[in-house]
């Protein structure tokens, strides 16, 4: 409010905006306020956040909790942190390589690598990730035996995977349709005059597509990538299936060895969370670092 | 598998052999069965067996899935023993509790090698093709024509009745029969949904199906529908139709149930082996039939179920006729 009057006439006549110190002064004062009102609004949100932190504890109170046993066995589950922050890491690092293929596919003008990429997209957008699992787990090493039998072992023996690796395979294959199409965004996001200037330079395709467009589509990509990575480090929960002693695997099966479900879940969604909220903080760093050729 | 009979039962006896000498003398000696075979063939013939696998490994894989006390449950904050020899995804008896797991151990130990345990979902469990990840459940499987067809049945280990669990509170309930028409709750893909669907066949048992037009509500597994049912007298559920030990059990930590009526049937449990395992399992079931049938003999098993269950569930799965399935 101060700020939006103070650009036309100083309070006052405490500023003689005609002098170079004054001006300085002022603007000082002005910075100082913006700082001052945006710190005001942090503890204003972080109130109400504490807010309703408090109605949550109190709906959870309702629940009879045995803090004690939470505590106690809290170990056992947070040692599925491992497992969970591996798998994700690897599956989008997989997932990233995949999609940046599977846009170039879809935007290419090739029929066959076009034809490729849009059925994958299609196929693992389109099914459940659950069924993936269960499809890659149970079908891969049928398949692989059947390859097996007719002589080719070595082949066949790579498509028996164990439960770790086929929950990254999947994860990897469905995130990576999803992310095909933000790749696919970013690149296009870029204008095409771009791609026209770095032709008219000489560039060669791939040469445009290295040094010109992906440094700026990646500034789009990273912060969508980053959603997705988030997503992932909770649908990794899936591989439980498989047996991987997850977090989701842990709490979730030792919660029947002594009836105390909410007790586990809860346990459990308190550690995804607190996993998220870093990860969410990582990547407001990172983002901020890409925004850095934006600012002046 | 016709044609192997007759392998079937020279290699029988040579683990009779095989099985009196492992006992006396654990160990270093415990492969040796494993050696005669693998000088007659080439080492490709010898690694085709699977009780010839296990034993050169060292290492007998079980699949359990600890959902189910006290069958099998997870034992918290326990070190590994530091000379096992289970890797990887495998784990060691110690990790575990319950029924299946000393049951498993005592099988393993016989065939004179250690325990390791995988952890897959049940459903990936029945689902047969196995791809060699492990190489027997030990599930407290009962025995079905379904399964049959992607499983091989050991001798049942012991058995479970299965009967009708409702809330304390309700007394319009008087025997099972009374819950025809009503909501019953289990685990899907069980038994129990079979039964009330009308469709079980426990193959060796007559069933008589008292409860009709029931409506099945599925869930994961047992405990859950126990829940459901505990949250009140048809708020959820009329009903629970689960393994008496499972809703003993759920009863006896606090959960507001009783028991309906006597057993409607009665489960044979055993354990099972991929029936499409690339190697041959056929002197591997033999080894392991003999090891639950010693185990019956000399009263292991008796005392175990005495020991988790407070009564003795599993004799009546030494007199099961395992020769009548045709598997």
């Amino acid at each position: 409010m101060t700020a939006s009057t103070g650009d036309t006439s100083p309070p006052g006549s405490e500023y003689d905006l005609t002098q170079r110190a004054d001006q300085e002064a002022y603007a000082a004062r002005l910075m100082a306020q913006a700082q001052r009102r945006r710190w005001l609004q942090s503890v204003r949100v972080g109130l109400v956040w504490i807010f309703l932190f408090a109605i949550l504890w109190f709906l959870f109170s309702f629940l009879n909790l045995d803090f004690g046993y939470i505590f106690q066995n809290a170990n056992f589950v947070l040692l599925g942190i491992g497992v969970t922050i591996g798998v994700s890491l690897a599956s989008i690092l997989i997932a990233s390589i995949i999609a940046f293929f599977g846009a170039l596919g879809r935007l290419s003008a090739n029929t066959l690598f076009h034809g490729v990429a849009s059925f994958y997209v299609s196929l693992f957008r389109g099914t459940p990730l659950l069924v993936q699992i269960f499809i890659i787990y149970l079908g891969l090493p049928q398949i692989g035996q059947q390859i097996a039998a007719r002589g080719y072992s070595w082949l066949g023996n790579l498509l028996i995977l164990t439960a770790i690796q086929s929950g990254i395979l999947a994860l990897s294959l469905n995130y990576g349709a999803y992310m095909t199409e933000i790749f696919r965004a970013g690149i296009q996001s870029v204008n095409r005059g771009q791609w026209q200037a770095a032709s008219a330079l000489g560039l060669s395709h791939l040469q445009t597509l290295r040094l010109i467009v992906l440094p700026q589509a990646l500034k789009l990509i990273i912060p969508a990538v980053g959603n997705q990575f988030i997503a992932m480090q909770k649908d990794s929960s899936l591989v439980s299936v498989m047996g991987v002693w997850e977090i989701t695997y842990r709490a979730n099966r030792f919660a029947r060895k002594d009836s105390k479900y909410m007790e586990m879940f809860l346990l459990a969604a308190a550690i995804y969370w607190v996993l998220t909220i870093f990860s969410e903080w990582g990547l407001a760093r990172l983002e901020g670092r890409m925004a850095r050729s934006d600012g002046r | 598998m016709h044609t192997s009979r007759k392998v079937m039962a020279g290699l029988f006896m040579l683990l009779m052999v095989a099985g009196c000498a492992a006992p006396a003398a654990p160990g270093s000696e415990a492969a040796a069965p494993a050696a005669p075979a693998g000088e007659t063939a080439s080492g490709e013939v010898a690694a085709a067996d699977l009780l010839a696998d296990v034993q050169a490994r060292g290492k007998l894989i079980v699949s359990t899935d600890p959902a189910y006390p006290p069958q099998s449950e997870l034992v918290a904050n326990v070190e590994a023993p530091a000379d096992t020899v289970c890797s990887g995804e495998e784990r060691p008896a110690n990790q575990f509790s319950g029924f299946d797991i000393d049951a498993a151990a005592e099988i393993a130990k016989r065939l004179g090698v250690e325990v390791c345990f995988v952890t897959p979902d049940w459903t990936l469990i029945t689902a047969g093709g196995w791809a060699g990840r492990w190489d027997l459940s030990i599930g407290s499987m009962t025995i079905t024509p379904e399964r049959m067809e992607k499983l091989y049945f050991t001798q049942p280990y012991y058995t479970t009745p299965a009967a009708f669990f409702v809330h304390q509170d309700n007394t319009t309930f008087t025997q099972p029969a009374d819950l025809s028409g009503r909501k019953v709750g289990g685990c899907s893909g069980c038994t129990y949904e079979a039964y009330i669907d009308g469709t079980l066949e426990i193959p060796g048992e007559t069933i008589e199906f008292v409860v009709t037009d029931a409506e099945f509500a599925g869930y994961d597994t047992d405990v859950p529908a126990l829940e459901d049912l505990a949250l009140g007298d048809g708020v959820r559920l009329d009903a629970v139709l689960t393994a008496l030990p499972t809703g003993q059990g759920y009863i006896a930590d606090g959960g507001p149930l009783k028991q309906l009526g006597e057993p409607v049937y009665f489960e044979y449990l055993a354990g099972a082996i991929d029936k499409a395992s690339t190697l041959d399992t056929t002197s591997f079931q033999a080894a392991v039939n003999e090891a639950i049938q010693a185990m019956h003999a000399d009263g292991t098993l008796a005392k175990l179920s005495e020991q988790y269950y407070g009564t003795d569930l599993a004799s009546a799965g030494a007199e099961f006729d395992l020769a009548a399935l045709n598997q």
